[in-house]
């Protein structure tokens, strides 16, 4: 991966890089891609996905509220860094 | 010693606590440690209280991306350095509904990225047999709060080794189990398909019973569900010379010498397993995991790809570290996870957005969870043939503190045993099985997924040839008169 394919790609996480930042982590980045490239050589068809284990159907769950003891919406608002009422507060970025 | 874990919190907490403080300043396994805060807590009602009554009134440590109400969830990071959990993960709140009290959180890679818990944001962690090497990780607080004597036992959580490679570098047991037996409510995610919470302890009854305790389905998580106990895995778990189970010896499978790629003292201590479980009635045969060599770089690509996605929460608007100041919304974001992410968390999050990102997809994630199929059913070959299988837990001892001797690459790459299991999404443990040269060697055993009890018997059959060593200078627990 060059390093604008590492710009393009932290762009996308969300990540701003510092250049010394760039710089050492494109070597790093480099050197696991070119490991996951092993996954090249075995021959993947006729191979379907696991994508989860030991689930072999959907699960679905009555639509109906379930209570989780301290996990009521006070609480979990109130780990919120700063409110107002019921509105989380975050700096003014306008 | 299990007498004094029993009544240490009722008869006396501030010596306990005044101990493991003393201790814990050499070793800084706990970011946050309060023996007296869910002292007291009424247990609930369990049905099975009765059978595993060898918990009551026990103190345990809980890895800090385990929620506990009261304590702070900080994952090691600074991202979530000040976030206070408001309720109980699952497994916590089972193991306090029989009887057990969570002390404190112990320490971690952030998020659970790596394999010595120096990727802590929040605290250096050292190794209780010798505090030049790492503790391990990604628990390595739980394993080093086990093996300092200063609680009985603690849970971890385990994506690629991440509770038997700490348990193996200091001398302990470790439990990683079958993938959705413990509900992961309450665990924060890190790599959704292969975590799963798991327990560390120097005691096996103990294990056993916190693994009984927190394993089983829980409506608060979709992918949980019931041991499913099998006919073919009936090892009777109390014990003992498991000779006999299934009205024939116990068959190992180990893997071929040249799959193994050892240090001379894993080697050794391999060797010498080996010769044991033979003496106790094993029979040994070899078997082919020709996928073994594809794990590691399979288990990077799902693990990462997985953290990107389950990482993208950390925004700095809902919750966590944010920036005093933002020019507009997506510089908050940038700054957020900038200032709130280490290295290793950030390098994960690059690799993880590189294997989704549309035309790199077919070639790194897909291919990756189509191998993960062909690991998968390598292990449902071999445990055709064999009733477990017995690696090293780690190609190595414990490294020493900032990777000189082991590189981040090398430590990643060593990772092929134990990630094998939650590829395979099946039940491994590590057992301690020598001190060459001053530190900890660990061995694994991996079964067929619900086949935890023939873990357990197994490992209890080798306790009777080699008797787990204390790390020196702890031999005693934390406050023993």
């Amino acid at each position: 991966m060059n390093t604008q394919e590492l710009y393009v790609t932290a762009d996308l996480a969300h990540i701003q890089l510092t250049e010394e930042e760039i710089s050492r982590l494109a070597l790093q980045v480099e050197q696991m891609v070119a490991y996951f490239s092993k996954m090249s050589e075995f021959d993947v068809s006729g191979l379907e996905p696991t994508t989860h284990m030991q689930v072999s159907r959907s699960r679905a769950r009555v639509d109906e509220r379930r209570d989780i003891p301290g996990a009521h919406s006070d609480t979990l608002l109130d780990a919120a860094e700063e409110l107002e009422d019921r509105f989380i507060v975050i700096p003014n970025v306008l | 010693m299990l007498t004094f874990w029993k009544n240490v919190l009722e008869n006396s907490p501030d010596a306990y606590e005044k101990a493991v403080r003393a201790r814990d300043a050499r070793i800084g396994s706990f970011l946050e440690f309060n023996p007296t805060r869910h002292l007291g807590n009424a247990p609930g009602e369990v049905a099975s209280a009765e059978k595993h009554a060898v918990l009551a009134g026990l103190p345990f440590g809980v890895k800090d991306n385990i929620a506990v109400d009261g304590f702070r969830l900080s994952c090691g990071s600074r991202i979530l350095e000040n976030f206070n959990s408001p309720y109980h993960a699952t497994a916590v709140q089972r193991l306090i509904d029989a009887g057990a009290v969570p002390v404190g959180k112990t320490n971690l890679d952030e998020f659970g990225m790596g394999s010595s818990t120096d990727n802590s944001a929040l605290g250096s962690t050292t190794n209780p047999w010798n505090e030049d090497y790492v503790v391990g990780g990604s628990s390595g607080g739980s394993a080093a709060a086990v093996a300092a004597g200063l609680v009985p036992f603690a849970l971890g959580s385990d994506t690629g080794g991440s509770v038997r490679q700490p348990a193996s570098f200091c001398g302990v047991y470790g439990l990683k189990p079958t993938y959705g037996t413990v509900s992961r409510f309450g665990l924060v995610a890190y790599a959704s398909s292969l975590d799963v919470i798991g327990a560390i302890s120097t005691d096996l009854d103990v294990l056993q019973a916190v693994y009984e305790v927190i394993s089983g389905a829980d409506p608060f998580d979709q992918t949980s569900m019931d041991p499913v106990p099998s006919a073919s895995h009936d090892a009777d778990a109390a014990g003992v010379a498991s000779l006999g189970y299934r009205g024939k010896s116990p068959c190992l499978g180990v893997l071929k010498p040249e799959q193994l790629e050892l240090s001379a003292e894993v080697a050794e201590t391999y060797q010498t397993c080996l010769e044991g479980f033979r003496s106790l009635g094993y029979e040994v045969k070899e078997v082919s995991l020709s996928m073994l060599e594809y794990v590691a770089p399979v288990y990077y690509t799902i693990a990462t790809a997985e953290a990107s996605a389950n990482l993208a929460r950390y925004n700095g608007v809902r919750y966590g570290l944010r920036p005093d100041y933002a020019e507009n919304p997506e510089e908050l974001v940038r700054l957020s996870r900038d200032q709130g992410f280490g290295a290793e968390v950030k390098l994960r999050i690059l690799l993880g957005t590189y294997v989704l990102r549309s035309g790199f997809q077919d070639q790194y994630y897909l291919r990756a969870q189509k191998i993960r199929t062909a690991i998968r059913t390598d292990f449902e070959a071999s445990f055709g043939e064999v009733d477990m299988i017995l690696t090293p837990t780690f190609p190595r001892q414990a490294f020493r503190h900032g990777g000189e001797d082991m590189s981040p690459f090398e430590q990643k790459q060593a990772d092929k045993f134990t990630a094998s299991a939650n590829l395979a999404g099946i039940p491994a443990l590590s057992f301690p099985a020598g001190v060459p040269k001053g530190l900890p060697v660990g061995m694994q055993l991996l079964a067929p997924a619900f086949g935890e009890p023939r873990l357990l018997a197994a490992a209890r059959d080798y306790a009777t040839l080699y008797k787990p060593e204390l790390a020196p200078g702890y031999e005693r627990p934390a406050g023993e008169q």
